[in-house]
């Protein structure tokens, strides 16, 4: 903590910046957990009303990792 | 099991429980199922306290060249500022530094007191003081994010991710799971798991001691060994107060940076 440098352009509070790429990691983490929880979820909930065992669990889960890639290709992506 | 927990416990409650986490009541002294003003509230309020004149005492008369006080508050402050608000947010994002600022301090302090000696009970090990600062932080950016964009335009951006319309359904519940369900969760319970396991951990060994020693007389060097490595946890535990209060600061800057950013 010492000797604290300025950032980059002295006070840092002139013109806009690119946002920074920090934080991307847990983004891309959470967008593939919430896809299957979500997807998954969903889909267990079909399966419980629909008396199956748990196909459309594992789909909707399947689908939900295919759309938090895809969310994560948008978002974060070029 | 608990047979074998209940030899054990001759002398020392020893498989420690969340009861553990539950201390006497302080005013009025000693009773147990009166939680207004216990030891957790009191080290909040002395957290507070510390915080507070700390700040004010070291910017009291404020020098170009600082004094040693003045220099430790400007480069924590720095550090915030630097490091977490400008390096997340942007140029934007030195308004938000002071919150930060204090958010960690509070954090950090709070943490700290698990391994003081003495006091060993953080704060933050009862889910009620991350989830509070959870939802502050929860809040913010969301508010932060409405007046920068307007409602309808932020819950757009925030939920509407550019992709073609069929694909929609499938990506929008994804979204605000992620962005609005899972993350006062995750800062919550990532801080508040974290102090609780230290807690924890802190206590098996200790207790796990004074259990071993008092079963079995042959047991002695395994119960120093278990000391010792209590030691060595602290300094473990130490570590971890100082990540966890970064790791909360560090997230909710990156929250207020998805908030405040424009479609690209």
């Amino acid at each position: 903590m010492t000797g604290q440098k300025p950032p980059h352009e002295s006070r840092g509070d002139n013109g806009s910046d690119p946002p920074p790429d920090t934080g991307m990691g847990m983004t891309a983490v959470s967008y593939l957990i919430a896809g299957i929880l979500v997807w998954g979820g969903i889909g267990w909930l079909v399966d419980h009303y629909a008396g199956t065992e748990g196909i459309f669990a594992g789909i909707g889960a399947v689908l939900g990792v295919a759309g938090g890639v895809y969310l994560i290709v948008r978002r974060l992506g070029a | 099991m608990t047979g074998q927990s209940i030899v054990l416990a001759a002398d020392v409650p020893f498989p420690p429980s969340v009861e553990d986490f539950y201390l006497p009541s302080i005013l009025p002294w000693g009773a147990h199922d009166n939680y207004w003003f216990t030891k957790i509230t009191l080290l909040v309020w002395v957290t507070v306290a510390l915080l507070i004149v700390f700040f004010l005492a070291a910017y009291r008369k404020p020098q170009l060249v600082p004094t040693k006080r003045q220099w430790i508050a400007e480069s924590v402050y720095g550090f915030v500022r630097n490091n977490v608000a400008v390096d997340m947010i942007g140029p934007a994002g030195v308004r938000f530094a002071p919150y930060l600022t204090t958010l960690f301090m509070f954090i950090l302090l709070n943490n700290f007191w698990g391994i003081v000696p003495f006091v060993q009970m953080s704060p933050n090990s009862h889910i009620a003081f991350p989830a509070v600062l959870a939802v502050i932080s929860y809040v913010m950016f969301i508010y932060v994010g409405i007046r920068h964009h307007g409602f309808f335009k932020y819950f757009k951006h925030a939920l509407i991710p550019p992709a073609p319309w069929f694909i929609l359904p499938l990506l929008i519940p994804i979204e605000l799971f992620s962005n609005f369900i899972v993350r006062p969760f995750s800062l919550a319970v990532r801080l508040f798991a974290n102090m609780f396991a230290g807690h924890m951990l802190l206590l098996v060994f200790t207790l796990g001691g004074f259990a071993m020693i008092s079963a079995n007389a042959w047991l002695a060097p395994v119960s120093v060994l278990s000391w010792a490595l209590t030691i060595a946890l602290t300094m473990l535990e130490f570590l971890v107060i100082c990540l966890q209060a970064y790791v909360f600061t560090v997230l909710t800057a990156s929250y207020v940076q998805g908030a405040l950013a424009d479609e690209h």
